[in-house]
């Protein structure tokens, strides 16, 4: 393949350049279809990050570059009948409107406890937070009468020979992902709408993610120190992103336009033998070099790794991740994966490890095109011992609020 | 917090705290005077909307305010303990009306209110609620009195056969009757000091205590069950059994001079499912019988007859009232014929659990509503 995604480099690290990114991949949703967004305007853009425009026919937080921290929530839906389904989605969107803009609560006078939880004090910044919503199938069984208007591609996440899944860790109703520059940002954002939707929806589990800074430059590395995500689908590309990200009108329910299937997996990395592997052995396995991310026959990160030229895999083993992940030929170009992937750190094991590795997280427009595609050529790649697929899930991300009477579901329910 | 008599002492703190006030001849934004002398003064450009008012006292003693609407004394918002000296913001979206600030400092003296402001046009989101007053609560609190009273006797003579199946020895028998036992306290909605030392003595867990659930200071129903499921022989458990029955003839006997404030009712209406939520559907309270979701049903007992003595008052208060009786029975749905959260799969643990939930949030604001005020 041979675009990319916007990417920093050296000069890229600082925060506002990645929010330059975050903006970009935000014109991109609009310039496919939108209807114009209110332009940010920030107070004080050196130390408040913008609001990220809500309103599109995409969901923001999609086409967006990995934000410095997210929560990554699944939710099981309680809600009794369609109507308080409905109600959930209504105030959901509510919320994700008010929090993404930003701005100070009222007071509730004597009539109740305060509104807010204060943690980002009283005038509640927008902190650039996007919030991006998905279904899951099982939202889809006999409870809300939706079984028909099931996306096509659209199931429980498959279950891979590698994986070692916890149900208490898969699946879900619905997805919520929330991003933004800090952590109280987004801490703040899911205890507001825990709040504001009790007794319609559960948490089921959550993982908190971040990304880290590029180090030095260019593509941040995951928590095996490799660079992750740096060949990625041109999210700035309309025609691309139509392609291999936004749901096909051609085999889709029109519902579900300018929507987009999200695979979300907890891959946790076995990081104390992984640090107990020797170098050459480690860049062989991802095909990459650690320093700089350079496929392991070229110079910097953004080359191309020529698989054509090394048939027997001298340079780049045949096994490497890169090479079974995206054997970069013509027939594999449809199985491209938009990749938003965090690091998770949780705390330790039974054993004293350290309990840590990856939110993983893409979009596509099929995910047994894609996502599985990319999964079954990976089954028993040498990656394997270091790291188990513990959780996640398949969702469908829906499609965006268009304007202020709008939410997110609509479509869907109606 | 939650008690009324910590606000005062905040607010004592404050009047005492001399560095508070500002330094004389500093400059000082323009505020409203919150003091009784002056009170509402400086409210310059009343206006519909979004808005955020600064309040500031610049009397010599700790003073709370309230803006109201003066014809019928509902109150937008309140600032308790406004210590001298001291400036604070309120966000509010007024509409169109007429407003007045009430002013009262912490002496015996009446509160005072301030000029009428009148508002043009305009429809603000700020709520007003007619506040309660401790008049108000005096009959619910005494009719919760009667309820806890007759509960009491309800509760000794359950666990007099509690005690009675122990001291015969029939274990098996015993394991019976404490479950009735047990739920004939929980329904009384003990929470958070109603009954002071008593409700630690007969319900309280073995959390705080070095030994666990072998520390001696571990008494009461919770300790019976423990040795009850647990295998402990009757005549290990006689002192235990006899030690609660007499603690319950205790609290019955003490519990006339505790009289209840009554500021402590609106508190209730969510701390007893707060406590629930915390402890039963947890699971966390089990000590071997198995039965936190029958407590749970017992202490959604209770919580309705605070709601119901304290209905009077939120009635023409409280517009979200009726979502509070639609949860409740829901809550009783979910509960019923329950005992035990083992054996529920996650969908039957989310529904209850997220039942509750939100029921405790539609709970919480009866807390602060009902919180009794002077209003002259």
């Amino acid at each position: 393949m041979s675009a990319r995604g916007p990417r920093d480099d050296g000069a890229g690290g600082d925060r506002r350049s990645f929010l330059r990114g975050a903006l970009a991949a935000g014109v991109a949703g609009s310039l496919a279809g939108a209807s114009a967004s209110a332009a940010a305007a920030p107070a004080d853009r050196a130390t408040t990050p913008p609001a990220r425009p809500f309103h599109g026919v995409h969901q923001a937080g999609v086409l967006d570059r990995s934000r410095p921290r997210t929560i990554v929530v699944s939710l099981d839906v309680i809600a009794s009948g369609r109507g308080e389904l409905t109600e959930f989605f209504r105030t959901l969107t509510d919320r994700a409107r008010t929090l993404t803009a930003g701005g100070a609560p009222d007071d509730s006078g004597i009539s109740g406890p305060p509104p807010d939880s204060g943690v980002l004090g009283p005038d509640v910044p927008a902190g650039g937070l996007t919030v991006t919503v998905g279904v899951g199938a099982s939202l889809f069984d006999d409870r809300y009468g939706l079984a028909s208007r099931k996306p096509a591609g659209l199931k429980p996440m498959r279950m891979f020979p590698n994986d070692d899944l916890d149900p208490d860790w898969c699946h879900g109703d619905v997805s919520l992902q929330l991003s933004a520059e800090d952590d109280d940002t987004v801490v703040h954002a899911l205890r507001d709408i825990a709040r504001h939707t009790r007794g319609a929806a559960q948490i089921r589990w959550r993982m908190s993610g971040f990304t880290s800074p590029p180090r030095p430059s260019g593509t941040p590395r995951n928590l095996m120190g490799f660079k992750d995500g740096i060949s990625n689908p041109d999210a700035t590309s309309a025609a691309e992103m139509d392609r291999l990200v936004w749901a096909d009108r051609s085999r889709e329910p029109a519902w579900t336009a300018g929507g987009s299937y999200v695979v979300i997996r907890l891959i946790r990395m076995l990081v104390e033998f992984w640090d107990r592997v020797g170098i050459t052995e480690q860049e062989q396995m991802f095909g990459r070099d650690r320093a700089t991310g350079a496929p392991l026959d070229g110079t910097r990160e953004a080359d191309e790794p020529r698989f054509a030229e090394d048939p027997i895999g001298k340079v780049i083993p045949l096994t490497s991740h890169i090479r079974m992940a995206n054997p970069r030929t013509p027939q594999t170009a449809d199985s491209r994966i938009l990749r938003r992937s965090y690091n998770y750190d949780r705390g330790v094991d039974s054993v004293g490890d350290l309990d840590m590795g990856l939110v993983f997280t893409c979009y596509q427009q099929n995910p047994e095109r894609q996502f599985e595609a990319v999964q079954e050529r990976l089954i028993d790649e040498p990656l394997v011992d270091y790291i188990t697929p513990f959780g996640g899930g398949y969702f469908f991300a829906l499609p965006g609020a268009r304007d202020s009477k709008d939410f997110l579901g609509r479509t869907l329910l109606a | 917090m939650r008690t009324p008599f910590l606000v005062v002492s905040v607010a004592l703190l404050l009047a005492s705290a001399g560095d508070a006030r500002p330094t004389l001849g500093a400059p000082r934004p323009a505020a409203i005077e919150a003091s009784t002398t002056g009170c509402g003064t400086g409210w310059t450009h009343p206006h519909a909307g979004g808005q955020v008012l600064t309040l500031r006292n610049d009397g010599a003693t700790a003073a709370g305010v309230m803006l109201v609407d003066p014809s019928s004394g509902a109150v937008y918002a309140e600032v308790e303990g406004l210590g001298p000296g001291v400036t604070r913001r309120l966000h509010l979206s007024l509409g169109g009306g007429t407003y007045a600030f009430r002013c009262e400092d912490d002496r015996a003296g009446d509160p005072v209110t301030g000029p009428s402001v009148r508002i043009a046009g305009g429809r603000g989101s700020s709520v007003a609620v007619l506040p309660v007053t401790n008049n108000d609560l005096y009959a619910p609190a005494r009719a919760y009195s009667k309820y806890v009273d007759a509960g009491l006797d309800r509760l000794i003579a359950a666990t007099d056969r509690l005690r009675a199946a122990v001291d015969d020895g029939d274990l098996g028998a015993a394991r019976t009757a404490w479950t009735p036992a047990h739920v004939s306290y929980e329904r009384l909605g003990a929470a958070y000091g109603t009954f002071g030392d008593f409700d630690g003595a007969i319900n309280g867990g073995p959390a705080g205590l070095p030994k666990g659930v072998h520390d001696p200071d571990f008494t009461g129903f919770h300790r019976l069950e423990y040795g009850l499921w647990h295998g402990e022989s009757a005549a290990s458990l006689r002192k235990v059994a006899d030690r609660l029955a007499h603690d319950t003839r205790a609290l019955k006997s003490d519990f006339p001079h505790q009289r209840m404030d009554p500021a402590d009712l609106p508190l209730r209406a969510h701390e007893i499912l707060e406590n629930t939520l915390q402890f039963q559907l947890t699971g966390t309270a089990d000590q071997g019988s198995g039965t936190t979701l029958r407590t749970a049903a017992a202490n959604v007992e209770g919580t309705r007859e605070v709601l119901g003595v304290l209905r009077p008052v939120l009635r023409d208060r409280y517009p979200a009232l009726s979502q509070v009786d639609t949860w409740l029975d829901r809550l009783d749905a979910q509960l019923k014929g329950r005992s035990s959260v083992d054996g529920l799969s996650t969908a039957e643990r989310e529904r209850l659990n997220g039942t509750a939930g939100r029921l405790l949030e539609l709970l919480a604001p009866i807390a602060t509503l009902a919180e009794p005020r002077r209003v002259s």
